[in-house]
């Protein structure tokens, strides 16, 4: 391979300018970072003003409450991780909101009459995890399919399987919520890995609590309870597939650049149907979870939680414009959001401040994320997404 | 008479009602380096395009290395050992050297008896630097996305791919568009010495000047249709743009 | 209603227990959490607040933006983390769904008071759940009675009538449902009753949804909006229609809005609840509970004051109109 082309390729490299100064280099790692410190110093803030506030008498910091605001993430985060590949290959979904809630629908239904037929407990839950996972991905395949195939743009396809999904989900359950199921999952939708119980005759229990009543009861914290393993396994995931695979390097590269993707040989289409999948699915589990939380299905449940489960994409560093972000940034989003609600809570303020705070930092992420391009001299990309 | 390496006979590619390429008949050989000239809209990228596998020609062949070929996607192109360097790089900017280098070939590494795969960073991290390092290219860093790169560096990108995988063909499509002077100079270099290597190129240019710095023979299209085929030394500047804006046009003349 | 008034005796009895003993409690702190923001909830707040003054201890409230479990769990497991609530006052968003969460406060050792919307089938001696204090609401069930007795008088007995509602499952706009159904069905079988369409407690899809209703029935005689949200919604869709006075509206919560309609003769009769009265009566409730009373009712079913335009001016009447002082 060496010769003497070699020479005028490297000549031809070394005539243009250097790379950036360490200055700005030293600014570019700190606005990756900025969204950590900010929910650094936003838990500083609370340990110091909740016990403040409330004459010491609540702390923010508890096991109690860490633990609350790992449940409290679970369906924003599940939705942003999906959304997360997505809007790394330039895509949005914004249908996540309404498949959650059929995936709750489905699973609901499927629980409760695979119960009612003689199935045991666990496999009926196994079932309506089936159910809601088979009828999210078939939701993400015809997104995936129409902005592949027929180059539709994603916000206008999402936007209209979105109707499609909510008046599928409203219908199946009847407009109501779906109840009726074995009151049992609710174990398996909040109950926990480890219990401890505080202070006298108190200890650390693994699996299933000792049968507890009254005041020790009360001293009783879950953790680790087990939607937020299953949510923390699905991170995991992501982080291997989005850092470590050919899939994940292809999504960035699809988001980066879609013509050079499409000229290397990149099976573009077929990659774009995967991420719409990906992110019906964890849509799908996110209502499966909160079909077990709840013991009922709910045709409603997701709705509020499409343009947080943005806010948290935004907020942890993906850019809109694709080829950008880490699953890791989306967690730290959620939890700046889960943090936010619970401080303010614990601060006898109203938690609709939160939408106040969470819309500014949202403002704030995306200017980080222009100043930042400005500094590199970001080229402009193209986009298969509006 | 060597065997031409590339081959097209009249090839046709239509996009709705507008003819881009027009029975279009071209050999290339090898060893030497061929312009492709022409003013816009005249049918030059279409028709690389038809060769590199982005587009499928409705009508007409195209013979590389002696056999028919049919290129359904670019992949196809590339495996045969057809390299083409566009206009705009087709570099993913956000995407390190070496990951562009390996742009839909990555290397992997299997697990679980080949159910699981992971990216083999090492190699191609590796790989990329003895190119680079064999190519005398110097970057501050492999690991940096290369949105932060000059023209003519991400040119050198664009080119050590193309020469990574053993390019048995160099398309080009305006490489000294947005460079300096010194660095066209220096792609012209290249362009001669891959020539001299036997790799034949085929450059797409609208810069006369290059044209007859670098090549050997030339062809010009017009509104889909060659018009024109020379030794670049049997032709001058006039000329040319005669043929260009259609002033000019062989095949009319019986 | 003999039974009621024996209930709302002993209540009052125990109730009168509570200043003497409120002192020897010691400071209880208590939680409310209603189920959205709006004119109704906004009262009961009041109410809350005032029995709090009275009685010297502190309330923290939280108000859900928007109606759901999603949104409401959260901020309750948020007001339980904070470990200094001794009770809990709060408006499930669902009957069913709210179980467990509610369940899981009681655990921690919050114990639960529901107002207007209950858990299960609000039966807390002998229905499935049974682990609240009490119930304090309307009998939602009577309150549909008397709208769907109101409604059939204003439109002359017969025509066609139409519900339109919040969320199902949710046991308050439930029973209204239900009340006005048995009614219409039992004692005027020449009314035609359609829906309800649930607007999930958005005023725009309410009005929305009676417009459609009303293009599609021209001979549409009547209205029942079984909420503050629903009536509204409802009643601004018959006076875009231009049928204001001729489609009789019958509105749930006497909203000023809901009011105003009725000065318009777009309203014809307004069901005002009581929600002073169940924020006011659950604090005391809690207060009683903590000094150890255990002869409270688990059932307390606060009555209606029914506006129409006769005895809208009547500062006896009007006191129930649902008003926020400096809105």
């Amino acid at each position: 391979m060496a010769g003497p082309e070699t020479k005028a390729v490297a000549e031809l490299a070394t005539a243009s300018s250097a790379s950036l100064p360490t200055s700005r280099q030293f600014i570019l790692v700190l606005s990756r970072l900025w969204a950590w410190a900010f929910l650094g110093l936003m838990i500083v803030f609370f340990v110091i003003a909740v016990p403040v506030w409330n004459d010491g008498s609540v702390n923010f910091l508890t096991l109690r409450n860490s633990q609350n605001i790992l449940v409290a993430i679970t369906p924003v985060l599940l939705l942003g991780l999906g959304q997360t590949f997505v809007i790394i290959g330039a895509g949005i979904d914004l249908s996540v909101g309404w498949v959650m809630s059929l995936a709750s629908v489905l699973s609901a239904l499927a629980i409760r009459s695979a119960f009612n037929a003689g199935l045991p407990l666990f496999p009926s839950v196994i079932v309506g995890f089936a159910a809601a996972v088979l009828g999210a991905g078939l939701v993400g395949l015809i997104n995936g399919a129409i902005i592949a195939k027929l180059k539709v743009p994603a916000f206008i396809v999402t936007l209209g399987t979105s109707f499609i999904v909510r008046g599928v989900a409203l219908l199946m359950s009847e407009n109501t919520t779906v109840i009726g199921l074995p009151a049992d999952i609710r174990d398996y939708g909040s109950e926990s890995l480890f219990y401890f119980i505080r202070g006298e005759g108190g200890g650390l229990y693994f699996l299933a609590p000792p049968e507890l009543t009254g005041e020790m009861l009360r001293r009783m914290d879950r953790i680790l309870a087990y939607p937020v393993i299953v949510t923390a396994i699905v991170v995991a995931i992501a982080i291997f597939i989005l850092r470590k695979t050919q899939f994940g390097r292809h999504t960035y590269a699809i988001g980066g650049n879609l013509e050079a993707a499409l000229r290397t040989g990149i099976p573009v289409d077929r990659h774009i149907i995967k991420l719409y999948v990906l992110s019906s699915v964890t849509a799908g589990i996110a209502g499966f979870l909160s079909t077990l939380r709840f013991t009922a299905g709910s045709a409603v449940i997701g709705d509020p939680l499409l343009l947080s489960s943005i806010a948290a994409v935004i907020i942890g560093g993906v850019s809109l414009f694709g080829g950008a972000g880490t699953v890791m940034g989306t967690v730290i989003g959620a939890l700046i959001i889960a943090v936010l609600t619970t401080g303010l809570v614990m601060l006898n303020v109203q938690s609709f401040w939160q939408f106040i705070v969470v819309g500014a930092v949202v403002i704030l992420a995306v200017l980080i994320d222009q100043s930042r391009g400005l500094l590199v001299g970001r080229r402009a990309r193209s986009r298969h997404a509006t | 008479m060597t065997a031409p390496i590339l081959s097209i006979r009249n090839m046709t590619k239509r996009f709705g009602g507008l003819t881009a390429v027009n029975s279009v008949n071209w050999d290339i050989y090898p060893g030497e380096v061929v312009g492709l000239l022409g003013d816009n809209g005249a049918g030059k990228s279409t028709l690389i395009k038809c060769v590199s596998g982005v587009h499928q020609a409705e009508e007409g062949e195209i013979y590389f290395e002696g056999r028919l070929s049919q290129f359904a996607r670019p992949m196809d192109a590339r495996r045969q050992g057809i390299e083409t360097i566009y206009q705009d790089l087709a570099l993913a900017n956000n995407l390190d050297v070496g990951a562009n280098i390996f742009l839909g070939r990555e290397e992997k590494k299997l697990y679980v008896g080949g159910l699981i795969h992971t990216l083999d960073e090492q190699k191609m991290l590796n790989e990329a630097k003895a190119t680079l390092e064999s190519l005398e290219i110097h970057f501050p860093s492999l690991t940096q996305p290369i949105e932060s790169l000059s023209g003519g560096q991400r040119q050198a990108v664009a080119i050590a791919r193309a020469i990574y995988w053993d390019a048995r063909l160099m398309i080009m499509d305006e490489p000294t568009n947005n460079l300096g002077v010194t660095e066209q100079r220096k792609v012209l270099e290249l362009i001669r010495r891959l020539r001299d290597k036997g790799v034949p190129v085929i450059l797409i240019t609208h810069t006369l000047p290059d044209v007859f710095a670098v090549s050997d023979r030339l062809m010009v299209m017009h509104r889909g249709r060659k018009v024109t085929e020379k030794k670049t030394s049997e032709t001058d500047t006039q000329e040319l743009v005669q043929y260009m804006v259609g002033a000019l046009d062989d095949t009319k003349v019986q | 209603m003999l039974k009621k008034l024996f209930l709302v005796a002993v209540a009052a009895l125990a109730l009168a227990a509570v200043p003497l003993t409120a002192s020897a409690a010691g400071k209880i702190k208590i939680g409310f959490l209603p189920g959205v923001v709006d004119p109704f909830y906004q009262v009961m707040q009041l109410g809350v607040e005032a029995a709090a003054k009275d009685l010297g201890l502190e309330v923290v409230t939280q108000v859900p933006a928007t109606w759901g479990v999603e949104v409401q769990t959260p901020i309750l497991d948020a007001m339980i983390a904070r470990g200094d609530l001794n009770y809990l006052i709060t408006a499930p968003t669902d009957k069913d769904q709210m179980i467990g969460p509610l369940k899981a406060a009681l655990d921690s050792g919050v114990k639960v008071i529901t107002v207007d919307t209950f858990l299960g089938d609000g039966n807390y001696v002998t229905g499935p759940v049974t682990f609240p204090i009490s119930y304090i609401g309307s009998d939602n069930v009577e309150g549909g009675r008397i709208s769907a007795r109101g409604l059939a008088k204003a439109i002359g007995g017969k025509g066609t009538v139409y519900i339109n509602s919040t969320n199902p499952n949710v046991s308050s706009v439930e029973g209204r449902e239900q009340g006005f159904a048995e009614v219409m069905a039992k004692e005027f079988p020449d009314i035609k009753v359609l829906g309800p369409d649930y607007n999930l407690d958005d005023m725009n899809k309410a009005a929305q949804q009676t417009a459609a209703v009303l293009e599609q029935n021209p001979d549409l005689a009547g209205v029942f909006g079984t909420n503050v949200f629903s009536a509204q919604g409802a009643g601004t869709a018959v006076v875009n229609a231009g049928l204001g006075g001729h489609v009789q509206v019958v509105a749930y919560d006497a909203t000023k809005a809901a009011i105003e309609l009725m000065g318009k003769g777009v309203v014809s009769l307004v069901l005002a609840q009581k929600p002073y009265d169940m924020g006011y009566m659950a604090v005391q409730f809690a207060v009683a509970d903590a000094a150890g009373v255990t002869s409270l009712p688990r059932r307390v079913e606060t009555g209606f004051a029914i506006i129409d335009k006769d005895n809208v001016k009547d500062p006896e009447i009007a006191r129930f109109i649902y008003q926020v002082p400096g809105q």
